[in-house]
């Protein structure tokens, strides 16, 4: 299946086909999370209104880490096998990851203010995902750093690579250590401990994001792959010119 | 091995000669620790409690001056293209590569932290935590600095860019570090000095490798 999809134009026209479903269905459900989860679900008889930042934080803090290992995985994609979507994914995936970790951050200060009294804690959860932000800043300024674009993909897919480490930090740093932050109630073994009332609006939110996040994905590596043709068609007219002139002569 | 131990041998002698750089790292991180008197006020209650963290930070940050240039010039005269073709593995050349800056910048560092220690009213009687846990502190972050190192050769920018991204890597060394080096019951072996040299176990082994992996990319933009 990699052999079959590795073939850039190919898979972008795959890709091609897939936006608009992925658009389309990522409206849907974020307009029907957002409608349940703003105005159908009930306050929590604690939180009160305030709940309903889970609606934005907890698909943000799912989809940050999620799209982490996604970088990981292109990172080692690139390193194995030098092939060159992988790096256009990674460069793709980067920024959105960043958004989704920033907002992660931000909704979770927001939150964090009402409930427990502080914009911000230093404790386990907190910490692994600004370093999370961090990771995605580093692997953004290491691809970009350097004169010629290609150069900073080999170093960025390694850094993508190293900062893998963190991700299953950020996952069980709720279990390893004694944090304000509450432990999974989604994915955890004595089954959801969420009410169904809730947890309608937090899924259609969750999937809604991921079909955000991968027709974004789709849409960044098409631009990202013209404007790598738009520079090589630049070069190759750049360096027939100065030959065409000096025969004319 | 043979290789190994010329590699290290030269690194040495060049890094000796130079050792101008080493004496503006020393300066670093004495004015960082400096400045904290002068922010703070000279009270030594206050002092003595921030002392140990004030310490690490400062050698983190001064530390992060020195490896920006650690391979530049090895690729402009083409000493890296020499090694790749030799019989030693990229990863011993970084290996000796982190070896010696240990050795010539962690090391000078260590020597002069009792003063340090002294200026902001430490208990100079109880320092051999502090001491162990920094001098294997600063091998692990000497391994992510030379990984960073790797990275970054050849980047715009490259000082700023490698503090972004070591300092993050490193915030486990910083972490276990500071505890093991006030440690609760007063010996020098505390559970936080075990963690801390996982973390540098996890790091001899990974960061050789990554970082022949990135030289890789430097010999063959070299090379073109």
């Amino acid at each position: 299946m990699f052999d079959y999809l590795a073939n850039p134009t190919r898979f972008m026209r795959i890709a091609d086909r897939l936006i608009k479903p992925l658009g389309v269905l990522a409206t849907l459900l974020l307009g029907a999370g957002l409608y349940y989860g703003l105005l159908a679900s009930p306050a929590d008889y604690q939180q009160g209104e305030t709940v309903r930042i889970m609606y934005v934080h907890v698909p943000s803090a799912w989809l940050a880490s999620f799209a982490y290992v996604g970088l990981g995985l292109c990172g080692l994609f690139y390193v194995v096998w030098r092939h060159p979507l992988a790096d256009i994914a990674l460069r793709a995936i980067a920024p959105v990851g960043a958004m989704f970790a920033f907002l992660t951050l931000l909704t979770g200060a927001l939150w964090g203010k009402p409930m427990w009294g502080a914009w911000w804690v230093w404790d386990a959860r907190l910490t692994s995902m600004l370093i999370l932000f961090f990771f995605y800043l580093g692997v953004i300024a290491l691809a970009n750093g350097f004169d010629t674009p290609e150069r900073g993909s080999r170093p960025a897919a390694l850094l993508a690579l190293v900062g893998m480490i963190n991700v299953p930090i950020v996952k069980f740093s709720v279990d390893w250590w004694n944090t304000l932050h509450q432990p999974a109630s989604l994915i955890r073994r004595d089954g959801i401990a969420i009410d169904p009332a809730m947890l309608t609006p937090l899924l259609l939110m969750l999937a809604g994001t991921h079909c955000y996040f991968a027709a974004i994905i789709f849409i960044r590596m098409k631009a990202l792959l013209a404007e790598r043709r738009i520079t090589s068609l630049q070069l190759r007219t750049a360096a027939n010119r100065p030959a065409n002139q000096t025969g004319r002569r | 091995m043979n290789g190994f131990f010329a590699q290290v041998r030269r690194d040495l002698a060049l890094g000796w000669g130079g050792r101008g750089d080493m004496l503006v790292m020393l300066g670093f991180f004495l004015i960082i620790i400096a400045l904290f008197p002068l922010a703070l006020g000279p009270d030594p209650e206050v002092l003595r409690k921030i002392g140990v963290p004030v310490i690490w930070i400062a050698a983190m940050l001064a530390s992060m001056a020195g490896y920006t240039r650690i391979f530049a010039e090895d690729v402009r005269v083409g000493w890296l293209d020499q090694v790749a073709i030799s019989p030693l593995p990229l990863a011993l050349y970084a290996l000796a590569k982190m070896v010696v800056h240990w050795l010539l910048s962690a090391a000078p560092m260590l020597v002069i932290t009792p003063i340090m220690a002294a200026m902001l009213y430490l208990d100079l009687g109880k320092l051999a935590a502090m001491m162990l846990a920094l001098g294997l502190g600063m091998l692990a972050l000497t391994l992510l600095g030379v990984m960073g190192a790797a990275l970054t050769e050849g980047a715009r920018n490259g000082g700023g860019l490698l503090a972004v991204l070591v300092l993050p890597l490193a915030v486990p060394i910083l972490i276990f570090g500071a505890l093991a080096s006030q440690p609760q019951d007063g010996a020098v072996i505390s559970p936080h000095l075990l963690l801390l040299l996982a973390v540098l176990t996890v790091l001899l082994a990974l960061t050789p490798v990554i970082t022949s992996l990135a030289l890789a990319e430097c010999e063959a933009e070299g090379g073109a």
